[in-house]
């Protein structure tokens, strides 16, 4: 202040005026920019508010501090503390206000003039003003005065006034309530929120005390540099912040004896430090000379107990205007994070402190994030009506629900477990089966003693070890007319058709069987085509014609008919002519694919081969049938990277479960995320090179995560054990052995090759066998077992009740099952007692201390994910 | 109570009249120019002798050697009592008064030389650094001691400081009663916002270093009766002033603080020819009667005689006390 500084001070009750206070008092209200009350001669603070002058005071010259009075009448109330240690009160735009009248313009007067420094209100017996001021040899530095007190009961000697101004003792107090602080100066003073009887002081003799005005005599203090702005934490009145030049120390009341923590120093002296009155341990300092103000969040920063541990505190800086130096800043009292700051030339500007925003997704699909007092959710739509696509997390949740992966007998069932409506599943999972078929039926070859397996390799490599192929040109079918068009023949060939489902197993080709399915599924366009591509035009124009007067069918198939029975191989025909240009307005591609066959040169179908909406495997199997040995590699190869590429799954059928396979599922997993298809499908490729690959088992280890992160516990036991099945070197190895207590040998070697991975409350199965149990002693040794804490038999007797059975009768060998497991060992890590799983289990249903009846040991609460339900049940 | 030992390490030097010339620009500077100067402890006080200045090491860097500068060869240390708060002390008493018994008293019996500098805000006692340890050894039992460096107070232990009896080698002679001089005119301290400081500046300057051509006016006769007495300081960031009501006439009224009951205050000056540095026992002399009548006085001790302010309506009973003093020095 004392002209040059402004400070601002908000009103404590009216959340839209602040005063501002330099060489005199100017009251303003804020408000939105644009609405009525502000005027022309609004000063914009920012964007949304401004600022309107209401009215200023310049009765008190000489102002070194203002403390604005809390309560709620009279308002507008304003003490002012002077350089010759007066106290004024004074008001702003309130003349009408007869409460307020009888109170301003009252002096307190201390006995020895000297500077006031700091003012302020007791919060509850808010007649109370106590002043703290410089320091005098015979004098008090902390007077405490009662507004409401009459005027000095001892008449002053006129001349004796005569030094101290004014002769208007009719509104002067020189007697103040309690004097404090002899001898000192009084730097900065605050009541403690507690107990209002009680003040913190600072003085010059660098020390912080606390005083109680019911025994002034006594008092906690400490000495300290840092005696400038003390000042409570509305938030922990046990917190004091207080500063020395750039350092500010916090300080807990309850052990006064040494801060709590030093925040770091500031090149610059301090002028103001401020606790936020909206948020919960967030300082706010400013330096001289600065337009930085710097935050402190100690929201995380319990007071800690030991010496040794250090608080985290958050630090930040704001910068409310920008380039302009912030002389002084006030926290809105009200309004969350939002305070006004004044430049020395009075520029104002209005700022919230945004806060942090700390972001985290649950395990299913939301996300969640808090701002301030907010806390927001974002969860992804459930209605059948969203438009958008389902995450891909949601999908495998639900795939994992619905046991997707899980069919091992009829692979092709998975993508109906999917869901049935991915094309990109359904053509893998067929794929799969085809190729599963291949290799079965190559197990049996090979026990033939035939030549090298090709298991699971794809046509990609099938074709490439392709020999003796053999050339034909056939005639179309029905009629003796011959083609020009070759054919080609071999082994390969025909495994390839095969696995593209085109033809079935045998050494006779025939699509017949194939385009009856296809028309049972109403698949009329291509299963014309495929008619026509083993150049049966009859077969094809006897499809689209059953196509056009089926239920629902499309009559223009019928015209397409028409078309196709006009087919003449004469090169210049109107025919040909009209064809090869009409087919690219056809919006099905395989009546496109048809004609294009039909008007291409003999050799080259460009046309057909990268008709990118006609199905892979159609494809591959129309390369297998007309491409010569040397064309046909080359598509194969071509058609494979684009497949790697895009990561579509329908290229499996052309890598297979190969190295190239997991390059195509890499690319698949990068655009889906899809890792449980991923892992499902290299799974089956049981070739360890596969298996191994680093890759793979990443793609593993994450759907095993994600299981456990849903809580789907039995469904990740369920993939480990399908793993284990296609995966034998995956089986984990035994980690938790029982011994016995006599003998230390192993008491359940019958069975060791049942693992349980080691959880806090650890299981283990006694016996393996139903033969084997009733073993009540160690084998080794025939000495007896431990007894189970609660049946006090001893382990290895079966289980006589189990509850909770009722509801589990649907399925008896489940039952069975859970009864083997009521029956395995079980103990706690930390106290050593346990017995049977099942009595275990039933006890800590309803307890939480071991059932040993000395031991106090809290075994379920030291078993971190004893108390997690899994979120699926088998 | 709380005795601190400042961290200013200040030296005693005096300006003769004649040569005040000379040093005009680094006072002006100390005492104006608070930003210009490291100097945190000045004190200057007006004599009709000489001008005794009393500053630390920062400052008197800034006063050059010369025949006009007087300096006592030792490093003096401030000390300062603090009352801890105890607001029930029941004497009204303030001042030298105040830390007669508890403070000056022993040291004078431990023949420990002291300065004494009173100012609006507080008392100093000045002792030699070279006499720290016996005054620790002395104080410690009354007092909880605090030596302040770098701003923190660290407390001191008596058995930090030797322990051995010295008693600075000189043998105690309570005999000498140096004679009192009683002047006329009354005496007001204030204190003043430093902020305001170059408000009041050309009259300061004025008071300062031009009274003798204003002395010219006035009576010669009156010198007997008034005396030129005049103390500044500037320690810390506090002013204090000690002027008659002459020179705090031509102050403005509404910058300069002082008590609400306006008190004033009469002199008694101590000693007929210099004093010197070494003699101890005269601050004790003096405030220890004072002390027993539970009289308020201000002690400001120059660099050749001592100063006592006491109330203006004591003034009688402390003439009387000490010159019952004299008649049984006398005896």
């Amino acid at each position: 202040m004392s002209g040059s500084k402004p400070d601002i001070l908000w009103s404590p009750h009216h959340a839209d005026r602040y005063v501002i206070c330099d060489s005199e008092l100017s009251l303003y209200r804020i408000g939105a920019v644009g609405t009525s009350e502000a005027k022309a001669g609004a000063l914009p603070l920012s964007q949304e508010t401004a600022a309107t002058l209401l009215a200023i005071n310049s009765d008190t010259p000489y102002m070194k501090c203002v403390a604005w009075y809390p309560k709620h009448e009279p308002e507008c109330l304003l003490a002012v503390g002077q350089a010759n240690g007066r106290v004024v009160l004074t008001s702003l735009g309130q003349s009408h206000n007869s409460k307020c009248k009888e109170l301003v313009g009252k002096e307190f007067v201390p006995k020895h003039a000297r500077q006031c420094n700091t003012l302020a209100w007791n919060p509850v017996d808010s007649n109370w003003l106590a002043a703290g001021l410089d320091k005098h040899r015979a004098d008090f530095s902390v007077l405490i005065w009662d507004i409401s007190s009459k005027y000095s009961p001892e008449a002053v000697p006129a001349e004796k006034l005569r030094l101290s101004g004014d002769a208007d003792s009719g509104m002067v107090v020189t007697k103040p309530l309690y004097e404090l602080g002899q001898n000192d100066a009084c730097l900065s003073l605050c009541w403690l929120p507690r107990d209002h009887q009680k003040l913190l002081l600072a003085g010059m003799h660098r020390n912080l005390a606390i005083f109680d005005l019911r025994n002034t005599s006594q008092k906690t203090f400490v000495n300290t540099k840092a005696i400038q702005g003390v000042t409570v934490d509305p938030y922990f009145p046990d917190r004091v912040a207080s500063f020395f030049e750039g350092q500010v120390a916090i300080w807990d009341l309850r052990r006064f004896e040494k801060p709590v923590f030093t925040l770091t120093e500031q090149p610059k002296p301090l002028t103001k430090v401020a606790w936020c009155p909206t948020r919960m341990g967030l300082l706010a300092t400013l330096t001289r000379d600065s337009n930085v103000i710097r935050l402190y969040d100690m929201q995380h920063a319990p007071t800690p107990i030991g010496d040794e541990t250090e608080p985290t505190i958050i630090e930040r800086g704001v910068q409310p205007c920008s380039e302009s130096v912030i002389s002084s800043f006030a926290w809105h009292p009200s309004t969350q994070n939002r305070m006004v700051v004044v430049s020395p030339n009075r520029a104002m500007c209005d700022f919230t402190v945004f806060e942090r925003i700390s972001l985290a997704w649950s395990s299913t699909t939301s996300l969640m994030w808090a701002c301030g007092r907010h806390l927001y959710e974002c969860t992804e739509e459930s209605g059948e009506g969203g438009a958008a696509e389902k995450d891909i997390a949601t999908k495998m949740r639900e795939r994992a629900q619905s046991r997707y992966g899980h069919d091992t007998v009829q692979l092709w069932r998975n993508h109906l477990l999917a869901g049935g409506n991915d094309p990109h599943l359904r053509s893998l999972w067929y794929t799969l089966e085809s190729l599963m078929q291949q290799y079965t039926e190559d197990l049996e070859q090979r026990q033939q003693g035939n030549k090298q397996s090709l298991i699971y390799a794809g046509i990609k490599n099938i074709v490439k070890s392709s020999s003796g192929t053999t050339e034909t040109r056939r005639c179309w079918k029905g009629s003796d007319r011959p083609t020009d068009v070759a054919q080609y023949h071999s082994e390969e060939r025909s495994l390839a058709l095969q696995l593209c489902g085109w033809i079935s197993r045998g050494p006779e080709i025939d699509v017949e069987p194939f385009l009856r399915s296809l028309e049972q599924e109403g698949e009329w366009e291509r299963a014309a085509s495929v008619a026509l591509f083993n150049l049966d035009i009859r077969r094809a124009i006897q499809i689209l014609n059953k196509g056009a007067s089926a239920e629902k069918g499309d009559l223009n198939l019928n015209v397409v008919a028409m078309a196709l029975s006009g087919y003449t191989d004469e090169k210049s025909s109107l025919w040909r002519e009209m064809c090869s240009s009409l087919r690219l307005q056809l919006k099905k591609p395989y009546l496109c694919v048809m004609f294009a066959f039909l008007t291409s040169e003999p050799g080259s179908y460009d046309a057909v081969l990268y008709e990118s909406r006609v199905a892979v495997r159609d494809r591959v199997a129309f390369a297998c049938m007309f491409l010569n040995d040397n064309q046909l590699p080359r598509y194969i190869d071509k058609l494979t990277n684009d497949m790697k590429e895009a990561g579509n799954l329908e290229g499996v059928l052309l890598t297979g479960l190969t190295k190239d396979g997991v390059d195509l599922m890499e690319s698949y997993v990068d655009r889906t995320g899809d890792v449980q298809t991923a892992s499902f499908c290299m799974l089956r490729g049981s070739t360890a090179e596969v298996v191994k690959d680093p890759r793979v088992q990443c793609w593993i280890e994450n759907y095993r995560n994600l299981l456990d992160a849903w809580r789907f516990w039995h469904k990740r036991a369920e993939f480990d054990i399908h793993r284990s099945k296609l995966d034998p070197s995956s089986k984990p190895l035994a980690q938790v052995f029982v011994s016995c207590n006599f003998c230390g040998k192993s008491i359940s070697f019958s069975c060791s090759a049942m693992p349980h991975q080691g959880r806090g409350f650890s299981q283990y199965g006694v016996s393996g066998s139903p033969t084997k149990s009733k073993v009540t002693s160690c084998p080794g040794c025939r000495k007896p077992l431990p007894r189970c804490a609660l049946c006090l038999m001893n382990m290895g007797t079966p289980v006589s009740s189990c509850p909770g059975k009722s509801d589990e009768k649907v399925d008896l060998p489940r039952d069975k099952k859970l009864a083997q497991f009521n029956n395995w060992f079980t103990w706690c890590h930390n106290c050593r007692h346990g017995g049977h799983a099942g009595h275990m289990l039933s006890w800590f249903r309803d307890h939480s201390e071991c059932p040993v009846s000395a031991c106090t040991c809290k075994c379920m609460q030291l078993d971190t994910t004893g108390k997690l339900q899994p979120s699926d049940y088998v | 109570m709380d005795l601190h030992i400042l961290a200013h390490r200040l030296r005693v030097t005096s300006i003769s009249k004649s040569g005040l010339q000379n040093y005009t620009h680094p006072l002006i500077k100390l005492i104006f120019l608070r930003n210009r100067t490291r100097c945190k402890f000045f004190s200057l006080t007006e004599t009709p002798e000489n001008y005794t200045v009393v500053l630390d090491e920062e400052g008197f860097k800034e006063l050059h050697p010369s025949e006009h500068l007087q300096v006592e060869c030792s490093t003096w240390l401030p000390l300062n009592v603090v009352s801890n708060g105890n607001a029930s002390s029941s004497s009204q008493a303030v001042g030298v008064t105040k830390i007669a018994k508890s403070v000056i008293a022993p040291l004078a019996e431990q023949h420990v030389s002291v300065f004494m500098l009173s100012t609006y805000q507080t008392d100093f006692i000045l002792v030699r650094e070279k006499d720290l340890s016996v005054v620790i050894h002395t104080l410690a039992e009354e007092f909880s001691i605090f030596r302040e460096e770098d701003g923190e107070s660290v407390p001191v232990h008596s058995q930090d400081a030797c322990n051995g009896l010295e008693r600075n080698g000189k043998e105690a002679h309570h005999s000498t009663v140096h004679p009192v001089m009683i002047p006329q005119n009354q005496f007001c301290v204030m204190s003043l916002d430093p902020d305001t400081l170059p408000g009041i500046a050309t009259t300061l300057i004025d008071v300062l270093f031009y009274s003798n051509s204003c002395k010219d006016d006035a009576p010669a006769a009156d010198d007997l009766e008034c005396i030129k007495f005049f103390s500044f300081s500037l320690i810390d960031g506090y002013v204090s002033l000690v002027m008659d009501t002459e020179a705090q006439r031509q102050f403005p009224a509404d910058l300069l603080f002082t008590s609400s009951s306006g008190e004033l205050w009469r002199m008694v000056r101590i000693g007929g020819q210099p004093l010197g540095f070494d003699e101890c026992g005269i601050v004790a002399q003096i405030s220890q009667p004072l002390a027993d009548s539970d009289i308020s006085a201000y002690y400001i001790s120059t660099f050749s005689f001592d100063h006592a302010l006491v109330p203006e309506e004591d003034i009688v009973s402390v003439t009387d006390m000490l010159q019952d003093q004299r008649k049984d020095a006398g005896c």
